[in-house]
């Protein structure tokens, strides 16, 4: 269990949970964030093979220091109820409930895994959860599914059942997902959470990836759901900060330094006050440059 | 990546762009034979929407099982398709599988945990799962000291039970210690395979030396081998013929010790003679084949084919004199049932 | 605790393992299929073999057919196979694993 609010999360890679061959190389690809599957990628027949093989490397495969997601399948199923309790016991980073449309749903989740962790006797608090968005419910109900619970890492748009849900599908431009990844965005921005984008299928158009990736960056998304580990370094990529946004970051940095030896209360920097969200934009800037490797343990930029 | 789908056949646009398909694989029997009892088919379609794999299940037969590797790892697609096949065939119930196939896709099989029973240059014959061929061999009686004993066997459809399977069966009684009778399972006969092992039982109960069983899925009917990946359906006959005998001669006969095989000549019929020659080039030396010629009542030859036809023509006086009184009495109780089952369109024609 | 039908889990895709339980009267034996059976056909075998006795099984027939499977995925397939074999799917014992 490493599961912290705030951490980088640029890439979340989908995971078939009833295949051991991608299960046991994912932690190889680097991606920030891994989300083992117990819902669409497996079949109905499968669901009770795939929780225990999921459970299972949890708790015995190296995963690289990625953080751990686990889809469990949505609560008008089955399957819901185990799903929540095993990985509970696994002990996994954070549940990704699905086809979230109301708070409600969320703090049954919570409730469903007090009790688990209860039972189990694994630590309070120590999984986050994570709201799947696949409808025009739970579009309008984002807000308040994003101020549900203090457990809350963030909310993602799934694009291609919400799609359906409006009666469209995939488009290459996007358009029809506009309305989704803004309010999705602006409900988790306004509750400090993080945000992420739909999967990109088409492995083919890369052009198109970038372009899309491109945007919901824009945007200010935090991350993009990936089916492909070729898709990493190219996320990655694009969610690489400026040379100047380093700089900046670094001189922000220097400014609280500054500030603490000399014991005074207030940050300013070029005359301007140093206020949280500067801080908290320097703090990611330069975590995420690090991990891309743009600049050295000293903080000295090294990238092209 | 690859997805797996369902295909349903009966769209004439579907089954056009599988039987394309198939024929690129150098596939190309479609006849009725082989499509009609199929229950359910798979594809395997890639990225781009393309069918790039298949495979279709008929009762516990995996047939008509094709990929294309262009574009994947070799071995990736016809493993997944094999495995989404069986998948299917467990959600069903269904623990014990076979296939038919060409010899050079034996070896790919044999990766995915099928056994080989069985292989010729054309074909080769396949099964996975549980209850296997051990399985079936361990439920056969037998009797102590039987590797030192004289053990004949008899393969037979015996539909029905005839003089002329009894005179076959008393002949290899008295010339040896042991009989196994092995009755043929295969549904697509006038009498059934529980009704025909019934009267195959209690036609030879009196001979105490005698074991009937039942064939299993291990004795191949020639009604039911899937000829959809031979060159010509010509050479169905002898397929068959070589691969049953293949099992009889490689499995069944050491586990059993079976040193012979006692066969009724045939006058009649062209395939039977042919299947008894080729019986003879396997089997030899290392089991003796006994041929043993029909027997005839009034200078007439006993053949199940003629019951069955009297059958039809509801002239069961005559069958009196060709069949023993066990058989008769069934006759004579079912008589309606049967004629109803040929008017239905069962084929008496055949074995 | 009963066998009651036979209970499949896990595939032949690489990196996978499947386990095919039905009922035995001879403890527990397990025919095992795998490239590698030379060199970790015991210690597969014996993953199995405490799998299934932690379970609660001591009468089974297991075929096996390894593709190269970790223990962990041959631990999870084989309760998988089990449970399904019991037909007690629908409440996973965990605590085996």
């Amino acid at each position: 269990m490493t599961y912290v609010k705030n951490r980088l999360r640029r890439t979340m890679m989908f995971v078939p949970g009833n295949n051991p061959a991608m299960i046991k190389d994912a932690g190889i690809y680097g991606a920030d964030s891994i989300m083992l599957d117990l819902e669409d990628a497996v079949s109905i027949t499968e669901k009770d093979a795939a929780r225990m093989l999921v459970y299972n490397a949890i708790k015995t495969v190296d995963f690289g220091g990625a953080e751990i997601v686990v889809r469990i399948n949505g609560q008008d199923t089955p399957f819901y109820d185990e799903d929540v309790k095993a990985m509970v016991k696994a002990g996994v980073d954070v549940i990704r409930l699905p086809k979230t449309e109301s708070a409600a749903m969320i703090q049954k989740l919570v409730k469903d895994m007090e009790k688990a962790e209860e039972e189990y006797g694994v630590k309070k608090d120590s999984i986050g959860v994570m709201a799947a968005i696949e409808s025009a419910k739970g579009v309008l109900n984002a807000p308040e599914i994003a101020t549900s619970t203090p457990l809350m890492m963030g909310l993602a748009v799934s694009g291609e059942d919400y799609t359906a849900d409006m009666h469209t599908h995939r488009y290459p431009d996007g358009r029809e997902l506009e309305f989704a990844r803004n309010m999705v965005l602006q409900a988790a921005r306004a509750a400090d959470v993080y945000a992420f984008d739909t999967v990109f299928s088409n492995m083919n158009d890369t052009d198109g990836f970038y372009r899309e990736t491109k945007y919901i960056y824009e945007l200010g998304y935090d991350g993009k759901s990936l089916v492909n580990p070729r898709q990493i370094p190219m996320v990655n990529k694009v969610f690489n900060p400026s040379k100047d946004e380093i700089e900046n970051a670094k001189a922000v940095e220097n400014a609280i330094r500054e500030a603490k030896a000399k014991g005074s209360g207030v940050i300013s920097m070029n005359g301007k006050m140093v206020d949280k969200p500067v801080v908290a934009k320097a703090t990611r800037v330069l975590e995420t440059a690090k991990a891309s490797n743009l600049i050295d343990e000293e903080g000295n930029y090294i990238g092209e | 990546m690859d997805k797996v789908v369902d295909l349903y056949l009966n769209d004439s646009s579907t089954r056009r762009k599988w039987k394309h398909f198939l024929e690129k694989l150098g596939l190309n029997n479609f006849s009725s034979r082989e499509i009609d009892v199929i229950d359910h088919t798979l594809g395997l379609v890639d990225d781009a929407g393309n069918l790039v794999g298949t495979g279709s299940i008929a009762g516990n037969v995996l047939k008509y099982i094709g990929v294309c590797n262009e574009g994947a790892q070799p071995g990736a697609r016809f493993n997944k398709i094999v495995t989404a096949l069986q998948q299917y065939i467990f959600n069903q119930r269904i623990f014990h599988s076979f296939v038919f196939t060409k010899t050079k896709y034996s070896k790919s099989f044999q990766h995915l945990g099928f056994n080989e029973l069985a292989h010729t240059e054309q074909a080769a014959f396949l099964e996975s799962g549980t209850p296997d061929v051990n399985a079936f061999l361990d439920t056969i009686p037998k009797v102590k000291g039987q590797k030192n004993k004289k053990v004949a066997a008899i393969v037979m459809n015996a539909n029905p039970f005839t003089l002329g399977h009894r005179h076959l069966i008393e002949l290899a009684s008295q010339e040896n210690d042991l009989v196994y009778v092995f009755v043929v399972a295969t549904n697509a006969s006038l009498f059934n395979t529980d009704e025909r092992m019934k009267l195959v039982q209690a036609g030879t109960a009196d001979l105490k030396n005698v074991f009937v069983v039942s064939g299993g899925d291990y004795m191949v009917s020639r009604a039911t081998f899937p000829a959809y990946f031979l060159k010509s359906p010509d050479d169905l006959v002898a397929t068959q013929t070589q691969i049953d005998a293949n099992v009889f001669k490689n499995i069944i006969a050491p586990r059993l010790f079976i040193n012979s095989r006692y066969i009724g000549t045939e006058p009649f019929s062209r395939t039977t003679s042919f299947y008894n020659q080729s019986l003879i080039q396997v089997l030899e030396p290392s089991i003796k084949v006994v041929l043993v010629p029909r027997f005839e009542v009034n200078g007439q030859v006993i053949t199940a084919t003629k019951v069955r036809q009297l059958i039809k023509d509801d002239n069961l006086l005559a069958i009196q004199k060709l069949v023993p009184s066990t058989t008769m009495d069934f006759i004579k109780n079912n008589k309606e049932i049967l004629q109803d089952r040929i008017k239905k369109g069962m084929n008496i024609d055949g074995n | 605790m009963e066998i009651k039908t036979t209970g499949v889990a896990g595939t032949l895709e690489s990196s996978d393992i499947q386990i095919m339980i039905s009922k035995g009267t001879d403890g527990i034996q397990i025919d095992l299929d795998s490239e590698v059976a030379k060199a970790y056909g015991d210690q597969i075998k014996k993953v199995i073999t405490d799998t299934l006795k932690k379970y609660g099984l001591d009468n089974v027939k297991v075929k096996a057919t390894d593709k190269g499977a970790l223990d962990c995925v041959i631990e999870a397939r084989t309760l998988a196979a089990a449970q399904r074999a019991t037909e007690t799917s629908d409440k996973p014992e965990l605590g085996v694993l």
